[in-house]
């Protein structure tokens, strides 16, 4: 079962001679409990379909479906919420709350969402990342790896359909990129979660379970 | 360094700033917010010294800085051109009338060249003065006024005077005229040159100087190039020309010469008491403050904003002097646009404010607006070196950021902490609040720039509170008081001259409204009382060296008993009058004995009322013998001759004594304080009260100093439109007081400090309002990513305005809360403060402007956060995501 679908996705930037196809009409699945990766090269567009794919920005055409849903026929308001509930992002640059510590940057999600923290869930994927130790903790005296470590317990942490990681090893030395990467898998099968990587690296691609490339905007056969 | 190193520096701090618009605009208009405080304390502080200087010139009768007296031709000649002096004015002194219709006038007929006649106010609003061989005369319009002429030009008018001893009429034509001005002493009739001379010659003076040694001579008047040292640049230019103006008696080199005393007099410095002194000083540091809190915090969020960009700068080798300098210089050049503006509007509120204060300040007659350069000197420097300190620390921590930090770092890292208790997690507000943790310089700053206004209008309308207006009101003993003009005015010496006419009375009394009444005789006749030389000088040692006491001493008269003759001040009371009186000790009634040889002691007291018990000698059953003296002889004290008073040599010395005098005893059967309203005003020396009958009596003089009477209330509002216009429209040389002169005297007092107080917090509030707008703007904008970040992860658009908005209200309570605690804690000493230093201050606690700004603070709180974010939603989630800085 498909648990995330784009139809003819297009996303145009500028107007004139400054027109940008970023997406040139994507057609993509994504199976539940599946590690995909996207592959491709800088500006060829992965990064504008992972906000498409996460609700971040509206397309120019096409839709997206998550869950069944047509997620661009929600309201801001109603999106943000959706996205809260269904999707849990990592990004490139980590991006943790600097005043909140570990624990509570793990749990912001669920709590935006107004509701308690399902504290064995919680629990096991702070043991999973091994953040046990780190709990009180805020971001900036934790070193790199860690703090995307701990952005990855975010995403996971409101059980979201899907995790959406943009170049989460990007900002990260390769032995460091290792244990990053080894633990995003680890958690995909332990949880059986959903997750959509995105890369520019096609040796860190391998650890995925499906590799889809992605060239101007547009998904290229294998 | 080299100049190019210069120039590149300066092309790094204008191109970084370009960067910065809105911290630009708010820094420009903190910068003037600072300079319009200075300016307008300036301007009103140097107007009042400049009211007070235009006052005393007008007493003095000319602004000249000072002249040489009595030269002759060849003296002046000799002198006038001194390169010390910058310009001069000649006077010749012809003569005064002294007849009707002049008998109260003081009124000067002479020549005054043109300067001369400009420094004395003689500057004809119609005509111009009188030309040379002409029968023409310029004068004021109260001299016309007493002869009868109207001011028109052309007129002829003829005036009797004594020209030294010689009585000469002479008839002249009106070329020009000026108002009369009350405050200046002396009225000019101003002749040709050409008809002095002629009258000189007709009396028999020629080019001579007439036996008062006056009259045909000339005056030099003189304007220096400074009012500094007036006295010392006379004695130096008279010294050029060997003369001198020490010693009168050393030689015929001597030349009197007079200082213009409004020049000294008036210096504000001289003037002001050390609670002004305090209160000025006190006000520029609260503006140094206010200005420091939101330009530090200006320059302080900005660097720490900017610091990677200063920690690359660094890493390409700018040293820490440089970045320094990169931003004094952007301090400096948009002070440039800040100060120019603020020097304006301060001017502005300034000369707005000025009226306010000097409506307030008795002996000020006339409004003066300072228009110094020293308002603006002063104002700007002040200003830039408030700027120059607060970019100070900013500068310092620019020039300390290591390039490796730099780069890493975050406002977190101005804060050590690594470590958050667990909490149950984060709720919107606790993250708002640990969002104010993140620059806690910022927070506290912005917290107390604000709470600095509301503290200032809650110590003004406390202040404003605590005057008393019953406390105030007690001190008029009286409904209504008439008199003289000259008795109210402060620095005046009442004197027969100024007695109240019968007839007047009679017409007040005639008023169906008065309930009581009473007139009070003034002591217009020589009057001496008798007094131990201890008691002497005890009483005037206060203001005497003890040279200036003990010749005093040596010279006073003394009677068979040893005692020191000395000068007294009686009153003349009727019953009305006597029971105004605040009895001490004894009683009145035996006082009200007419004809009865009893007195009470007057005491004077202190604005709180506190009698002063050595304020005189007698004790209740004392005996004082008052000697009402009828005509004193002047005599030589070394030969003991007998002087011709019209006829004595100023070198001379000599001494007074009572001739013929008549001697009574009186008892003293109460002590007493005599209110303020209802005494001379002024103090002059021993007081005793006796009853209207004995008064008349026994001094055989019965001039009235004033007349004074309640009123029902229903009578109250006639008799002051009576008052009102018989005074002011009918006989415009007396005045008269009342309860509700005093009541609106009171209220324009109270009313200046409300306005001046206002006036400050409504400004140093803008500051403060300000300082949050860019604190919060600056937090805001910096955090544009984080925020994308926190929508990303499901934040809605709405949770992130109420975390915002939470952000706004914890300024809004932190100031109100910082500033309830400041008034709590600063209430009793302010009061205490306040009480010494105004009698008629009642304090009474109050944080109703707190709790009313308190609203306006919230929706402050609330309405700038949401504003501000507004801009920033504009943009895309994913624009601010992609966002690198
Ligand atoms: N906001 C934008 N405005 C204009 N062009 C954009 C914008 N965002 C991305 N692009 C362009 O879209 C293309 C795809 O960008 P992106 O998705 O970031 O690629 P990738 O993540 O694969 O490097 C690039 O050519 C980029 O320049
Ligand atoms: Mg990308």
């Amino acid at each position: 079962m498909s648990i995330l679908k784009t139809h003819d996705l297009k996303k145009i930037y500028g107007t004139g001679e400054n027109t940008v196809h970023a997406l040139a009409g994507v057609n993509l699945q994504v199976e539940t409990g599946e590690f995909m990766a996207i592959v491709g090269t800088s500006g060829s567009g992965k990064s504008t379909l992972l906000h498409m794919l996460g609700g971040l920005d509206r397309p120019t055409g096409g839709m997206v479906t998550v869950d069944g849903k047509d997620i661009f026929s929600l309201k801001d308001e109603e999106l943000t919420i959706f996205r809260r509930r269904k999707i849990g992002f990592v990004f490139q640059n980590y991006n943790l709350v600097p005043v909140l510590n570990v624990y509570e940057n793990i749990v912001l999600p669920i709590q935006l969402d107004g509701n308690r923290p399902d504290c064995a869930y919680v629990d096991s994927i702070i043991e999973t990342l091994g953040l046990q130790s780190k709990l009180q903790n805020l971001p900036n005296n934790l070193s790199g790896g860690q703090q995307q470590r701990v952005a990855i317990a975010r995403a996971l942490a409101a059980k979201p359909a899907i995790v959406l990681a943009d170049e989460p090893t990007g900002n990260l030395d390769s032995k460091t990129s290792q244990d990053v990467l080894g633990l995003l898998k680890v958690t995909s099968q332990k949880f059986s979660q959903t997750i959509v990587m995105i890369t520019h690296n096609e040796e860190i691609a391998q650890l995925a379970d499906r590799i889809v490339r992605i060239e101007d905007g547009l998904i290229v056969a294998r | 360094m080299n100049v190019a190193n210069r120039k590149c520096i300066r092309g790094l701090s204008v191109k970084s700033m370009r960067a910065a618009r809105s911290r630009n605009l708010i820094a420009i208009l903190a910068i003037a917010l600072t300079a319009v405080l200075f300016t307008s304390l300036f301007t009103v502080a140097l107007s009042i010294n400049d009211s007070f200087q235009q006052a005393n010139f007008r007493q003095v009768g000319g602004w000249s800085h000072g002249g040489f007296k009595y030269l002759t031709l060849k003296q002046f000649e000799e002198i006038k051109n001194d390169p010390l002096i910058e310009q001069y004015g000649l006077r010749r002194f012809v003569g005064m009338p002294e007849n009707a219709p002049f008998l109260k006038s003081h009124v000067e007929i002479g020549y005054s060249d043109i300067n001369q006649a400009h420094w004395m106010y003689c500057d004809p609003v119609e005509g111009r003065l009188p030309t040379e061989d002409s029968k023409e005369a310029a004068t004021d319009t109260r001299v016309l006024e007493l002869l009868g002429v109207e001011p028109v030009l052309g007129n002829e008018f003829t005036m009797t005077f004594d020209v030294d001893g010689t009585e000469v009429t002479e008839t002249f034509v009106l070329s020009g005229w000026w108002e009369y001005d009350e405050a200046i002493v002396a009225n000019h009739v101003l002749i040709p040159h050409s008809r002095a001379q002629a009258i000189y010659d007709q009396v028999g003076i020629g080019s001579g100087i007439g036996n008062d040694g006056m009259t045909g001579s000339w005056n030099l008047d003189v304007m220096l190039g400074s009012s500094l040292h007036i006295k010392q640049d006379l004695s130096k230019i008279l010294a050029n020309h060997g003369y001198q103006t020490e010693n009168s008696s050393a030689g015929d080199n001597y030349i009197p010469t007079g200082v213009n005393w409004g020049y000294t007099g008036s210096q504000l410095a001289d003037n002001i008491d050390p609670i002004t002194v305090v209160a000025i000083a006190g006000l520029l540091l609260i503006i140094i403050f206010t200005g420091y809190l939101i330009i530090y915090n200006v320059f302080q969020i900005s660097v720490s904003n900017d610091i990677r960009f200063y920690g690359l700068l660094k890493t390409i080798g700018t040293t820490g002097r440089q970045i320094k300098r990169i931003i004094r210089q952007q301090a400096l050049l948009l002070s440039l646009i800040g100060i120019p503006l603020g020097l304006l509007v301060g001017y502005g509120v300034g000369t707005r404010l000025t009226p306010v204060v000097l409506s307030r300040l008795n002996g000020v007659v006339q409004d003066t607006v300072s228009a110094s350069p020293l308002i603006f000197i002063g104002s700007a420097l002040f200003a830039l070196v408030t700027v120059v300190i607060s970019c100070r620390r900013p500068g310092r921590m620019a020039a300390r950021v290591s390039p490796v930090e730099a780069v890493l770092y975050t406002e977190e890292m101005a804060n050590k902490k690594t470590i958050r208790k667990a909490q149950s997690g984060a709720s919107l507000p606790r993250m708002a609040w640990a969002n104010l943790g993140r620059n806690r310089s910022k927070t506290a700053i912005t917290v107390a720039s604000l709470s600095l206004a509301v503290l200032l209008l809650n110590m003004t309308v406390t202040f404003i509170n605590g005057f008393d207006m019953d406390k105030y009101l007690s001190k008029m003993a009286a409904d209504f008081i008439v008199a003289d003009a000259g008795y109210f005015q402060v620095g005046n010496m009442w004197s027969a001259e100024r007695a109240l006419p019968e007839e007047i009375i009679t017409e007040l009394e005639a008023n169906p409204g008065i309930e009581a009444g009473g007139r009070v005789y003034g002591k217009s006749s020589p009057v001496e009382e008798f007094v131990t030389e201890d008691y002497y000088r005890a009483m005037y040692g206060a203001w005497n060296d003890q040279e200036t006491l003990d010749n005093s001493v040596a010279v006073a008269q003394k009677n068979e008993a040893g005692l020191l003759a000395d000068q007294v001040q009686l009153f003349g009371m009727e019953r009305y009058a006597l029971g105004k009186l605040q009895v001490l000790e004894g009683d009145l009634s035996k006082l009200h004995e007419s004809g009865g040889r009893y007195v009470a002691a007057v005491y004077s007291d202190d604005d709180y009322g506190n009698p002063q018990m050595d304020s005189n000698w007698a004790k209740i059953g004392d005996t004082v013998t008052l000697r009402y003296v009828e005509e004193y002889e002047y005599y030589d004290p070394e030969t003991g001759k007998i002087l011709d008073p019209g006829n004595m040599l100023d070198d001379r010395p000599f001494r007074y004594r009572a001739k013929t005098y008549r001697d009574i005893d009186y008892e003293v059967a109460a002590l007493i304080t005599v209110p303020h309203s209802l005494s001379y005003r002024y103090y002059g020396a021993d007081e005793f009260v006796m009853n209207d009958q004995t008064f008349i009596q026994d001094s055989g003089t019965s001039n009235i100093m004033y007349y004074a009477c309640d009123v029902s209330d229903e009578g109250t509002a006639d008799m002051e439109t009576f008052l009102s216009d018989l005074t002011n429209e009918q006989m415009l040389q007396f005045d008269y007081e009342s309860k509700s002169t005093y009541a609106a005297e009171f209220d324009s007092f109270r009313n200046m400090f409300l306005i001046l107080g206002g006036v400050l917090s409504f400004i140093v509030g803008l500051v403060g309002v300000l300082n949050f707008l860019n604190a919060i703007l600056t937090g805001i904008l910096t955090r544009r990513r984080e925020f994308a970040m926190l929508q990303s992860i499901g934040m809605t658009g709405n949770q992130l305005k109420t975390m915002l908005t939470w952000e706004g209200l914890y300024y809004a309570l932190g100031a109100v809360t910082v500033s309830l605690l400041l008034s709590i804690a600063a209430g009793p000493l302010l009061s205490n403060v306040l009480a010494s230093i105004f009698w008629f201050f009642t304090y009474r606690f109050t944080v109703l402007p707190i709790l009313s700004i308190a609203p306006i603070f919230t929706v402050l709180g609330i309405a700038v956060p949401l504003m501000v974010y507004r801009t920033v939603s504009r943009q895309s989630i994913v624009e601010r995501l992609r966002e690198t800085e």
